[in-house]
């Protein structure tokens, strides 16, 4: 959080000659198909009714003239942090070199800033049932894989993606894929209007489903049935 | 089935709501007693809002801790090694601390029946404290960038008004029909309540004019559910109401103070409710 | 794994989350990409998992993929970077697979049944009385009559196990579930050009027409395929047109999604050949080098099936069909694919081949790009065999259906109750016909109840499925990991053999099926004297895998099973790069496909001794081994004369129309204007019944309301979360609609995988249950949220068979769609038996034998009859 960086939300590139690490989301690949989700919760043992990684559709137009649209979810390892700001005990911090935001579990009292100052819901709060992990009731959140990423592998979303939707790496390295992929194509983040300065980047997002606009909140009825449900039964 | 988004909790449920209403009468009752030594009329409160804070802010931090999913780790707010000082968390933990060591020596002072400049000085850090209590819980809203209505600049400057409001509403059950103390207390609650209510409306306003966001928030805080807690009782009942109470004859006398305090606490819990929950429901939506 | 070695361990080794990791994290210094998988960690520990690869198989598809295995369970599964088809890629589901595994209600020992049949009371035995069991219900039937042992299997990957088993028998009564899966797409295609499916080439296409295919959720082959489908949409920049009778995913990413009314995309596709070969838009060369008709003998064929004849039964624009069919001839090169949307119709046989038709006629056939003959590999079974049973067996061959050559097991229980044929033991394996058959539990619920139609019924699964409820014996098998299996799957243009390896020891007392098979033979022959054990000689499941393996040309040089247990597949084509996600060789570039497969040449030593026929079919020793052309000696396709048979003639023998055509299906002309078509289709997360025990598929996708568009809401007077109650000729069901632009307004469409009423607590949400049968409990169980979990349609769905390939039509059924009274409760399905028959009666009129099949063919005026056909295929039994 140098001065620097709060001038723009757009030229932040974590750490000079520090790596950097982003994700670029390809919605134009994205098939919907939920193998990131699932290939993520396997990875962690996460818990049902959380998530790390979610893919949200959309149907627009109108009969016939009707697509589907997704667009894939996750933390955007914020360069410029709320959550990390917000920490009372630092058990969320920001590691330089790489740019990953993480957790120290075993810190964490659990009072859920981190989550209320995230504006993306990329937080959540770990349900005390598991079933073999024995890390519950902390806040928990996608880590950008980082015990992959730093034993030289891909995110399991990543490593997964069926679409090859996800392409993840340095930005900081001018011959990556990430980096080669956000400077040929027009790229968006979710949100920049938060100076939170995401590394996810989305390419081909439709800014219906990426801004915090009224659209984002038009509930289709169907939803409900479901959020209802969640709202009844999901205790943690 | 259907168009489908994941479905995201909201952060902090009522009873952090709740706790806000506790912490706000604590630190108002603090003021009281404060009070005391400046307005002689508000003597006969001294030792009772004094206590009552105490026994509030108890009460607070036992809201608080257990709030926390892994309420035995409290303990890391107050380690200097894990403090993060960007986090109005971490500085209010450390106000409740400070407030809560000024509270017993102050009460031992008052036990002891001690009324010199000594004591006086204990008062007033206590009461400096004690202000830093809604000061940090509405700062604790507003540094939230992403929620419309939390963060705006006057957030803290609410939690004050409504303290007070409290305070001053729990302190006018107690005065009882002590006259002297009565009519300080009717301008303490008339005046913090009515400021409640001007700070209502610049946010409202505010919020209103805003973006697609701060337009929903405003939708959800004025409509349904949360509409009748945060404009049926929040603002109607438990601010114009009590405020206009208050400027009418009736209001000068006991029951109408009474009446007025009581109209007062209620809608300062709607408020603190509303205004904890109504602008969380937004994102969960994203 | 032939990964690079990096053990690069850019930060200390820390945990994630701890102070010292920051603190001490040097900084990163390898600029190259991050592998793209090969390896995994725990994320808390960063202890590396271990590595076993195998073959998924929570589909039918046969990923290439890796088990993590960490304290002996399972945790991660992912894709084999070094599989040429999967590329280290899984779908949602196959990385949810050990969830079969560790499903807490899996069946962990032998059960017999001890209340009424269904009654769900169950006796825990041992594998012994199990076995001798078994075997003397097995014995006294053998004594009657071997075919008087039935077994109907779904999801066969024995790899021959099972007719090893039956042939050991000497049963003929073999029953599968082909006929409610896709077979009169395999019979539209076997006859024209040989194999069962195509392997389009969506990578480097450039226009691609999809017919009724969910390729990016379901269909063959679903993570392979879907790969390169958005590598050609993206990289390629190639159009895709889907038609289907709702959005479905791969018509909602598609350029164009086109609806068409049900059962009508063979008179489209015909409509587009209309155009195409009006405008002399046809490779005239391939079509008189390739085919058996002429260029002429097409034009006239296609003559009347004009696009506005087309527009009219189908609701396409006739300007749609025009353009379309333009595109598609005029860009190069262009491919097609079609799954069940076509097919799973009363003549869905007639409408496959009316699609297949156009790539044929535009020379799309084997080209880069275009449209490829499936490539697969086989291996040899150990030997001895057994030879084939002594006589026919009216269930699996029934004389009506003499092209259904995948069989018509769904009209079964009619036949056994009209007593066709006479069954004392019953077996399913991998098979749940009392849920995803058509009428469920009205027609399959029924027969599995009656103690005098199936005496004895055992059920060899791994979970309590509707079917197996219903047993009397419970033989519990393994779960797909593990077990031993050969795989092989033309999922895409290369071709590989593969490995299922069990990747830890059986759990409880399970038995994985093969072995389970010898054990059964053990025990009726325990001495070898009946001269069945001599064909079940191996020690265990990897004995039996060797025997497979072990003497392939190539794979044995490699070293057999060895190689496969190390690497899961063979050939290793090359190398995953990390940058592309393709596949590259040596030199760094995208390995390259095979085309033109009919196109290679003969050699000397195959024409040795061949004889070239009058129209250039090269024989040899009676069989047809290619195709002179052009004065070159082709192999050709793997059709009987070698060539593309646009004219299919054994079609004709039974008076259907040999070339491409179209029948509407008669009750969709006489529908009232209130009725609707009641549609089904699979979506991406789940699979078949098999899936509902999967907790995080079934959080991702749990109810199935049906599909309806806003005008038939409106109509109907219902919106999202409304009750609507459906009624078919069969009976009635009352579920929840859900409102959405992505459907034909006449169609209403019900996802299946959802609204069980077994297959464990979690499917049938009755989680304060305990794991009954020997699981271990999930701690997870407790988050679950939802508390919907579907109706499943299929017990008011009546059965079609299509009269040439025997399929049954789930597309076809009109239903009058209202909205719930107030009497009908969420949930509510009742199908009557009575009715399932008559429309049994009515579809079997359809046959080549029954009356209506010459009013369907006018054009076949000249048949003689049924009594004309001189070589009755088939048949036999009782
Ligand atoms: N996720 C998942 N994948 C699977 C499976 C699974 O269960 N789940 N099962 C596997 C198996 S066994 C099979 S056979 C395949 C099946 O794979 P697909 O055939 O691709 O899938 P279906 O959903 O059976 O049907 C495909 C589409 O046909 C549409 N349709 C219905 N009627 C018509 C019509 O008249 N015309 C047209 N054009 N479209 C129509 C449906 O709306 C549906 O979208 O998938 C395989 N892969
Ligand atoms: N309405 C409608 N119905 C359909 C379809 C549709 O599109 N619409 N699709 C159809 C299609 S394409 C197909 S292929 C069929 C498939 O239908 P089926 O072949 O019947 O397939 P499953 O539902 O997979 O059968 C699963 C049964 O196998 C058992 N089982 C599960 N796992 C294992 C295991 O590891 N080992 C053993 N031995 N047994 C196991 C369980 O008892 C379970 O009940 O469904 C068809 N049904
Ligand atoms: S997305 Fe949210 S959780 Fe992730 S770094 Fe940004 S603010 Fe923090
Ligand atoms: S919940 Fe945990 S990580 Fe989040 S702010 Fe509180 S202590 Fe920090
Ligand atoms: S980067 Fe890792 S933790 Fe984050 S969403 Fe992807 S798989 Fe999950
Ligand atoms: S795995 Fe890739 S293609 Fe599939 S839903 Fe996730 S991002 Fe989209
Ligand atoms: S498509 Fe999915 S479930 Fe099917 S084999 Fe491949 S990974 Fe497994
Ligand atoms: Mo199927």
């Amino acid at each position: 959080m140098s001065e620097e960086q709060r001038v723009s939300s757009i030229e932040t590139r974590g750490v000079a000659g520090k790596k950097r690490y982003a994700m670029v989301v390809d919605t134009r690949r994205c098939i919907g198909c939920m193998a990131c989700q699932v290939a993520c919760k396997a990875e962690y043992d996460t818990p049902l009714g959380v998530n790390r990684t979610w893919v949200p559709y959309k149907v627009v137009g109108k009969y016939p003239t009707v697509k589907k649209q997704f667009l894939p979810r996750l933390c955007n390892h914020c360069d410029d942090p709320p959550c990390v700001r917000n920490c009372p005990v630092d058990a969320t911090y920001k590691v330089e070199d790489g740019g990953f935001v993480l957790q120290r579990y075993e810190r964490c009292i659990g009072c859920r800033s981190c989550m209320a100052a995230c504006p993306y819901n990329a937080r959540f709060m770990l349900p005390a049932h598991r079933t073999y992990s024995s890390i519950t009731r902390v806040v928990d959140k996608c880590t950008f894989c980082f015990h992959r990423v730093t034993q030289n592998m891909v995110p399991a979303c990543v490593q997964t993606c069926v679409g090859r939707s996800r392409v993840f790496g340095d930005i900081n390295d001018p011959n990556s894929e990430v980096s080669y992929l956000v400077a040929r194509n027009p790229t968006q983040v979710l949100r920049p209007e938060e100076g939170t300065k995401p590394q996810v980047y989305y390419i081909g997002a439709d800014r219906n489903a990426t801004e915090f606009g009224r659209d984002a909140y038009h509930k289709p009825d169907v939803m409900e049935l479901d959020r209802s449900a969640f709202k009844r039964n999901f205790k943690i | 089935m259907g168009d489908y988004v994941w479905f995201h909790d909201v952060s902090w449920h009522a009873s952090y709501a709740i706790y806000f209403f506790v912490i706000g009468i604590c630190s108002g009752l603090a003021f009281l007693s404060y009070g005391s030594w400046i307005t002689p009329a508000l003597r006969p409160l001294r030792e009772k809002a004094a206590y009552l804070s105490f026994a509030l802010l108890a009460v607070g931090g036992v809201l608080l801790i257990a709030d926390l999913s892994q309420p035995m780790r409290f303990l890391n707010v107050l380690n200097p090694a894990y403090l993060n000082f960007t986090s109005p968390l971490a500085w209010g933990s450390l106000n409740i601390v400070a407030f809560g060591i000024a509270s017993v020596l102050y009460l031992m002072a008052l036990k002891k029946g001690d009324e010199t400049p000594r004591t006086k000085l204990i008062a007033t850090v206590t009461a400096l404290l004690a202000l830093g209590l809604p000061v940090y819980t509405g700062y604790d809203l507003t540094v939230h960038q992403s929620r419309p209505i939390w963060n705006t600049p006057v957030m803290p400057v609410l939690f004050v008004a409504l303290a007070i409001a409290s305070g001053s509403a729990v302190g006018s059950l107690v005065a009882g029909g002590n006259e002297a103390a009565r009519k300080v207390l009717h301008q303490y609650l008339l005046w913090s309540t009515a400021a409640v209510g001007v700070i209502l409306v610049s946010i409202l306003g505010t919020t209103n004019y805003g973006g697609a966001a701060s337009e929903l928030t405003f939708v959800i805080l004025t409509t349904g559910t949360m509409g009748l807690i945060f404009v049926g009782i929040g603002i109607l009942a438990g601010t114009a109401a009590p405020v206009a109470l208050l400027l009418a004859p009736v209001g000068h006398k006991q029951s109408g103070l009474m009446l007025s305090a009581l109209l007062v606490l209620v809608g300062s819990a709607a408020l603190r409710y509303a205004l904890l929950m109504g602008p969380q429901q937004l994102q969960t939506l994203y | 794994m032939e990964m690079p070695k990096i053990t690069r361990r850019t930060f200390l080794k820390v945990s994630a989350g701890t102070t010292a990791a920051v603190a001490a994290a040097p900084r990163l210094l390898n600029a190259m990409e991050q592998e793209l998988g090969g390896k995994d960690f725990n994320p808390d520990s960063l202890a590396e998992r271990k590595a076993i690869p195998i073959t998924c198989h929570v589909c039918n598809i046969q990923d290439g993929a890796i088990a993590f295995v960490e304290n002996g369970r399972v945790v991660k599964l992912e894709g084999n970077p070094e599989h040429v088809s999967t590329r280290g890629r899984l779908c949602a589901k196959g990385n949810a697979g050990m969830w079969y595994s560790y499903d807490p209600d899996r069946i962990l020992y032998p059960l017999k049944r001890v209340g009424a049949r269904g009654e769900g009371k169950w006796k825990r035995i041992t594998w012994d009385e199990a076995l001798a069991e078994v075997a003397q219900k097995l014995d006294a039937a053998l004594k009657e009559d071997p075919n008087t042992i039935a077994v109907k299997k779904g999801r066969d990957r024995s790899g021959g196990a099972w007719g090893r088993f039956m042939n050991t028998l000497g049963s003929a009564t073999v029953l599968n579930h082909t006929s409610v899966c896709e077979s009169s797409k395999k019979i539209g295609m076997e006859p024209t050009w040989g194999p069962d499916i195509e392997t389009p080439d969506f990578a480097n296409a450039k226009y691609v027409l999809n017919f009724g295919s969910n390729i990016l959720e379901a269909a063959y082959f679903h993570n392979p395929l879907s790969q390169r489908v958005t590598e050609g949409r993206v990289d390629n920049h190639m159009k895709i047109v889907t038609f289907d009778v709702r959005l479905s995913n791969t018509a909602g990413f598609s350029d164009e999604w086109i609806p068409v009314f049900p059962g009508t995309d063979g008179a489209v596709a015909l409509a587009m050949g209309h155009v195409i070969l009006r405008d002399n838009l046809q490779d005239t060369d391939f079509i008189e080098t390739w085919t058996n008709v002429t260029v002429k003998e097409l034009k006239d064929n296609y003559k009347p099936y004009t696009p506005e004849w087309a527009s009219k039964i189908s609701g396409v624009p006739a300007e749609t069909i025009e353009r379309v069919a333009r595109e598609f001839a005029t860009t190069k090169p262009a491919t097609l694919f079609t799954y069940r949307g076509p097919a799973k119709h009363l003549y869905g046989s007639y409408n496959e081949r009316s699609c297949m038709m156009l790539p044929i006629m535009t020379g799309n056939i084997e080209t880069r790009g275009g449209y490829c003959l499936p490539r697969g590999m086989g291996w040899p079974q150990p030997n001895p065999q057994p030879p084939g049973p002594k006589h026919g067996s009216y269930l699996s061959t029934p004389p009506d259906y003499p092209l259904a050559g995948h069989k018509v097991s769904h009209l079964v229980p009619f036949w056994i109750a009209e007593g066709k044929q006479k069954i004392n033991v019953y077996m399913t394996y991998q098979d749940n016909p009392v849920y995803t058959n058509p009428g469920a539990r009205a027609v399959w619920g029924r027969l599995f109840k009656d103690e005098k139609l199936i005496p004895y019924y055992i059920s060899m699964s791994s979970h309590m499925g509707e079917e197996t409820a219903l047993a009397d014996i419970i033989l519990p098998d393994c779960p797909y990991l593990e077990r031993w299996e050969p795989e092989s799957m033309p999922n895409s243009l290369w071709p590989w053999l593969g490995v299922r390896q069990p990747v830890h020891a059986s759990l409880g007392e399970s038995r994985e099926n093969r072995v389970m098979l010898r054990d059964i033979i053990h025990k009726l022959d325990p001495d070898g004297k009946r001269g069945m054990k001599q064909f079940w000689n191996f020690k265990d499941g990897e004995d039996y895998m060797k025997q497979h393996f072990d003497n392939i040309p190539g794979l044995k040089e490699a070293g057999g099973l060895k190689f496969l247990k190390e690497h899961g597949v063979w050939p290793i084509y090359g190398k995953l790069d990390p940058k592309s996600g393709k596949v590259t060789d040596k030199t760094g570039r995208e390995i390259k496909a095979e085309y033109g497969l009919h196109k290679k040449e003969l050699s000397d030593a195959d024409m040795a001794g061949a004889v070239v026929g009058k129209d250039g079919v090269i024989s040899k020793n009676g069989k047809a081994i290619g195709v002179k052309r052009n004065g070159k000696n082709y192999v050709g396709f793997p059709t009987g004369n070698r060539v593309i048979n646009v004219r299919v003639d054994q079609w004709a023998e039974y008076g259907f129309n040999p070339m491409p055509t179209f029948k509407r299906i008669p009750w969709h002309e006489t529908m009232k204007e209130d009725e609707m078509i009641l549609s089904t289709f699979k979506l991406n997360v789940h699979k078949q019944s098999r899936t509902a025990a999967v907790k995080w598929l079934a959080e991702i996708a749990h109810s199935n309301p049906a599909w309806m568009n806003p005008v038939t809401a409106k109509k109907l007077g219902v919106k999202t979360g409304d009750l609507v109650r459906i009624e078919t000729r069969v009976g009635h069901m009352v579920t929840k609609a859900y409102v959405t632009e992505g459907i034909h307004p006449k169609v209403i469409s019900i996802p299946t995988a959802f609204g069980h009423w077994e297959y464990g607590r979690l499917a049938t949400l009755k989680l304060k249950d305990k794991p009954a049968f020997g699981g271990t409990e999930d701690a997870d169980l407790q988050n679950v949220w939802w508390d919907d979990r579907g109706v499943h349609p299929n017990d008011i769905i009546p059965v079609v068979a299509d009269p040439i390939g025997g399929s049954q039509g789930w597309y076809d059924t009109v239903a009058k769609v209202t909205k719930a009274g107030p009497n009908d409760k969420y949930g509510d399905i009742q199908g009557d038996w009575q009715k399932h028959v008559e429309a049994y009666k009515e579809t079997m009129r359809y046959a080549y034998t029954g009356d209506l099949h010459r009013k369907m063919h006018p054009e076949m005026a000249s048949w003689g009859g049924p009594e004309s056909v001189k070589h009755k295929a088939g048949g036999g039994g009782h």
